[in-house]
């Protein structure tokens, strides 16, 4: 075959919809999983600064002192060399599918994120996320619904008290915030008129006065206490609360599992707050600078202004992952019945009154 | 969609694994499970219908059959938590105040 | 694809009925479910196979766990396979019901409640999730309706028959 009908081949659709949804899913999945160790040290370094003490910075390589940059890298290797020990009485299946659920769950979310606009590459439009769903959001939640298995599958399967307790107690605190967390989506969806994230992105435009957190600010304030509820992080943690459960449902893991597990949660963060950014902040667009004026900047090519909004998205997740890192050393942890009320008499209330009055809104915008 | 057959091939495969299940298992949460397996058979010949016949009903008369199915296992396991509180157990073979 | 996931589901299905352990039964039921999903989803029914995972596969499992682990349920013994009268008829009706409703489907007109529409003209119109919401809304309105009146119930079913009564006896 001939180099011409090599490349008339690759011009075709198919050929250029399969190569374009492999380097995406090359791209996702490799920002995902650097994300892990990074937030690995900010999560030592932050409190550290916040403590007025200094975290790990001696960790370099060779002469080369690098901060303790690569902390996380000494950690994963020795977890990765620990002997992994299965408690007698585990139940392989459960046991061995519970970290890979965490990971799974979270890398598919990751999947339905729009890390910029859509492409137009050799005559075909691509968008950038790495699936186009028109059922976006239901995708998501039904995904984030998939991520209270780990939790209940890990402390079964240990065949160990704590581990059970604690749990039991993360799952039916994820199943709980799980009902806050699509009711403050719903009047999204009843502002933004469509379910497609990409979509709502593009409605957002590049005006702050205009994104999804001025104009729901309710639901962007339930979404973002629900976010911490649903990851079981910052004050919601209790069900890894080290002083309480030894170690709660990941007690009897070890070595790579227990990476395994951390990174499904930093994971899963990261993804959480690609969503929030997503929905509420605007997405890949810029603040004050029209999509359309940025692609005038770098002078017509589409695919530099796309990398500008992959940019802007991260930054912006990235702020949320700060503001996780700074209420978990800051605020207190939640007792378990107070934990449970929250969610159950007061967050479901609310959102059930925001939808109620985001719908009464829309309607009478409609009627004028 | 390949033809419709298949789908109905599978769906009658899913339902007789679910019947076998109420009709041999002895434990109650089994036999639930079993019937949310028939119900999913069910969901399935109805989606792929509607797709047949080019026509919404089937999926909004899934979603109806996803409510209830939901409702009916909550009410279910709630029979089966009394049940093994009066019991002790959840076998079937304990269950039997009503036989003659 | 469909023939991966049928083969697939095949397999779960059988998984989740001869299993010993509850709970590994309630893993495979998740993977049926998240499979059965899938395959809506080749049947442009994007909006059931979310509803699919979410309220099936992210409640209604987790729900049946909830209860196997809070009842410390461990596996049964071994099953006796013989197979009586009574249920053997049982399969033979299965499926011939099946195969009657399969004539049904394939000699069928397009005149439901919710119109003739193609595959195209969902797409062209907005998208699965809006017709659907198109239909549920105006023609489907009354057992919408109903049907929250029914989840209220239900739940306020479980909450009195698994209530601790006082007085009651344990392991009667």
């Amino acid at each position: 075959m001939g180099l011409d009908e090599l490349l008339a081949l690759l011009k075709t659709d198919v050929a250029i919809e399969t190569i374009a949804a492999i380097i995406k899913i090359l791209v996702v999945l490799v920002l995902c999983l650097q994300v892990p160790p990074l937030m690995v040290w900010v999560e030592r370094r932050a409190p550290a600064m916040m403590q007025r003490r200094k975290g790990p910075n001696r960790v370099g390589i060779f002469k080369w002192r690098l901060y303790g940059l690569i902390q996380s890298l000494a950690d994963t290797v020795k977890l990765v060399f620990k002997q992994e020990i299965v408690p007698r009485g585990a139940n392989k299946v459960a046991y061995h599918l519970a970290p890979i659920f965490g990971v799974f769950t979270a890398l598919l979310i990751a999947c339905a994120i729009p890390f910029g606009n859509d492409l137009t590459i050799f005559g075909q439009k691509i968008g950038l996320s790495v699936v186009r769903l028109d059922v976006g959001f239901l995708f998501i939640l039904a995904i984030s619904s998939l991520a209270v298995y780990t939790v209940t599958l890990a402390g079964w399967s240990s065949n160990s008290k704590y581990a059970l307790l604690g749990s039991l107690r993360a799952s039916a605190q994820m199943i709980s915030y799980e009902i806050p967390l699509g009711m403050s989506l719903v009047p999204i969806v009843i502002i933004f008129g469509t379910l497609d994230l990409n979509q709502i992105v593009v409605n957002q435009g590049a005006w702050p006065w205009a994104w999804g957190v001025i104009r729901a600010p309710v639901s962007f304030l339930l979404f973002l206490i629900c976010m911490f509820a649903e990851t079981n992080r910052a004050p919601f943690d209790l069900a890894e609360g080290e002083s309480e459960l030894v170690a709660g449902f990941h007690t009897e893991y070890n070595s790579a599992k227990f990476a395994a597990f951390f990174l499904g949660e930093y994971v899963s963060m990261f993804v959480l707050s690609c969503l929030a950014s997503t929905i509420f902040f605007g997405g890949w667009q810029a603040p004050f600078l029209p999509y359309e004026k940025i692609v005038d900047l770098v002078g017509g090519y589409a695919w530099i202004a796309a990398l500008v909004g992959f940019v802007v998205l991260i930054l912006k997740a990235c702020f949320f992952m700060w503001v996780y890192v700074w209420v978990r050393w800051t605020l207190p942890r939640f007792r378990y019945d107070q934990l449970m009320g929250l969610g159950w008499k007061f967050m479901l209330p609310v959102g059930l009154v925001n939808l109620l009055v985001t719908a009464l809104v829309m309607a009478a915008l409609e009627f004028r | 969609m390949v033809s419709i057959n298949n789908y109905l091939i599978l769906a009658t495969v899913m339902f007789l694994c679910g019947t076998l299940g109420v009709l041999f298992r002895r434990n109650l949460l089994l036999i639930l499970m079993s019937i949310e397996l028939m119900l999913n058979a069910v969901n399935l010949v109805f989606v792929s219908g509607s797709r047949l016949v080019n026509n919404l009903d089937g999926q909004i008369m899934v979603f109806f059959i996803i409510t209830v199915a939901a409702c009916e296992a909550g009410v279910g396991l709630a029979m089966v938590i009394a049940l093994y509180r009066r019991y002790g157990t959840v076998e079937t073979s304990f269950l039997r105040m009503l036989r003659g | 694809m469909f023939y991966a996931s049928a083969f697939l589901i095949t397999i779960c299905s059988v998984m989740v009925v001869t299993n010993r352990n509850p709970v590994v039964s309630a893993i495979y039921l998740v993977g049926d479910l998240f499979l059965l999903a899938a395959v809506y989803a080749s049947l442009d029914a994007h909006f059931v196979a979310a509803i699919q995972v979410l309220v099936y596969a992210g409640a209604i499992v987790v729900l049946f766990m909830f209860v196997i682990m809070l009842l410390n349920l461990g596996p049964e013994g071994r099953a006796h396979l013989r197979i009586p009268a009574p249920e053997f008829a049982v399969l033979i009706l299965t499926v011939i019901g099946f195969m009657a409703i399969g004539t049904m489907l394939l000699t069928a007109q397009p005149t439901g409640v919710g119109g003739d529409l193609s595959a195209a003209a969902i797409a062209a119109d907005g998208g699965n999730t809006l017709n659907i919401a198109k239909l549920l809304f105006t023609k489907f309105l009354w057992p919408f309706e109903i049907s929250s009146i029914l989840i209220l119930l239900a739940v306020i079913a479980a909450i009195v028959i698994a209530k601790k009564d006082k007085k009651q006896v344990v392991h009667g």
